[in-house]
């Protein structure tokens, strides 16, 4: 299963640390463009994937097989829907806040420049690599010849605050996963990402 | 997964920044981590020695460490000015190993940016994280009094993953210690280091 060898914090603070100093530079702009640069050209170093049935392709994922489960654990909720139980970022985060304290504001604007040019569905500032990550991921995994899509549907940061998209594509997306809305909110309340994983007819 | 996004960040970095843009970010990086850690005071070796132990320092966040208090540094006088230690685990080893595992090779910007850094300013990293860690244990030394006097820290040596070891001769001449004696507690340890009192050396004192 998916971290099966656990990292040294020590790394992990520093890698926020890292953008910190970015942003200090390049701005929040240049903060965003590296943390979503970054999480492309990681995708593209994983092997590609290609499973012959929807079903083989569930199977590998919630078992831990798959390039998409690499790094959290995936649990299948519905037809289309996916859940994170444990955000694979939450150690870091509660690293940094113990070790450093509040955690610097650069992360907040950053989270909010992706949400208003890239897309609304990001909570935290490691949530836009996580969720760069999954959909670059996406396109190099074929089920039956087709490639995967991906959607983030909300996400959860550690201050409890829930990512949601817009009205008009929840209702969408919630469709397309199978799942009612009040169904999504009882997710989130024991999971940290709400998404939907489907192939196009 | 925010570790492993490291190899991918600073291969991205390397294309933009260059091999030298990326060690003054890790630089920088090392400066504010520990600069951000606070400061601490002990009221002598023995108490540090025990936080050391009981990983209770800043400067013990990287991990398990070794006290070597049979290495103990003296100074012309006899004075106890410091002691050698020795991290067990390198924190980046268990990042490498997944990432081998899970994507693939380390990318060569990692020996690319260590090579930078090893020719430029100072011989004494093996993958491009040891320039961040260094730095941080550097500045962070120089953040704890031990009996009100500030902390230096000396880095002796370190070993790569594939073996090959990097060893600082004039930091080992600063506090007299065999470089065989350094060889001996690398086989059971990834970085050896010292921590003296800033300014002092085994023989004379070094001036300001």
């Amino acid at each position: 299963m998916a971290e099966t060898i656990a990292s040294n914090p020590f790394v992990d603070v520093s890698v926020f640390l890292f953008f910190e100093d970015i942003s200090d530079k390049q701005g929040v702009e240049g903060f965003t463009n590296y943390i979503v640069g970054q999480a492309k050209s990681l995708a593209k170093s994983v092997p590609e994937e290609e499973y012959d049935t929807w079903e083989d392709f569930t199977n590998a994922v919630v078992n831990g097989e798959s390039v998409l489960s690499s790094f959290e654990n995936i649990k299948q909720i519905s037809s289309n829907g996916f859940v994170t139980n444990v955000c694979p970022f939450s150690k870091a985060i509660r690293e940094y806040i113990k070790r450093l304290g509040n955690f610097n504001p650069v992360h907040m604007e950053a989270t909010d420049h992706y949400n208003h040019t890239i897309q609304p569905s990001a909570a935290h500032s490691a949530c836009m690599m996580h969720q760069t990550y999954r959909n670059e991921v996406a396109k190099r995994i074929k089920i039956g010849g087709k490639p995967l899509q991906y959607a983030q549907i909300a996400a959860k940061a550690y201050t409890g605050k829930i990512a949601l998209p817009p009205e008009s594509w929840k209702k969408v997306l919630l469709e397309k996963a199978g799942i009612s809305e009040t169904q999504g909110f009882m997710e989130m309340r024991e999971n940290s990402c709400l998404y939907v994983l489907y192939i196009q007819d | 997964m925010m570790d492993i996004a490291l190899y991918s960040l600073v291969d991205d970095m390397v294309s933009k920044a260059g091999t030298e843009g990326v060690v003054e970010y890790w630089l920088r990086v090392g400066e504010s981590y520990a600069e951000r850690m606070g400061k601490e005071a002990y009221v002598g070796w023995p108490a540090f020695n025990v936080a050391m132990k009981e990983g209770r320092t800043s400067l013990t966040i990287e991990g398990e460490v070794n006290v070597l208090t049979d290495l103990a540094i003296t100074d012309k006088d006899g004075d106890v000015i410091g002691y050698v230690y020795a991290l067990k685990t390198c924190p980046m080893a268990p990042t490498m190993i997944r990432f081998i595992q899970k994507i693939g090779p380390i990318p060569d910007s990692d020996e690319d940016v260590a090579d930078s850094y090893n020719n430029r300013i100072r011989d004494s990293a093996v993958s491009n994280y040891c320039i961040t860690h260094q730095r941080f244990r550097e500045v962070a030394a120089n953040n704890i009094t031990v009996a009100k006097q500030p902390l230096e820290c000396l880095h002796l040596a370190n070993k790569g993953r594939m073996g090959e070891v990097k060893m600082l001769q004039e930091n080992l001449a600063r506090i007299n210690v065999d470089d065989r004696h350094i060889k001996s507690i690398l086989r059971s340890a990834s970085c050896v280091f010292a921590l003296i009192v800033k300014g002092k050396s085994a023989g004379e004192e070094i001036a300001e």
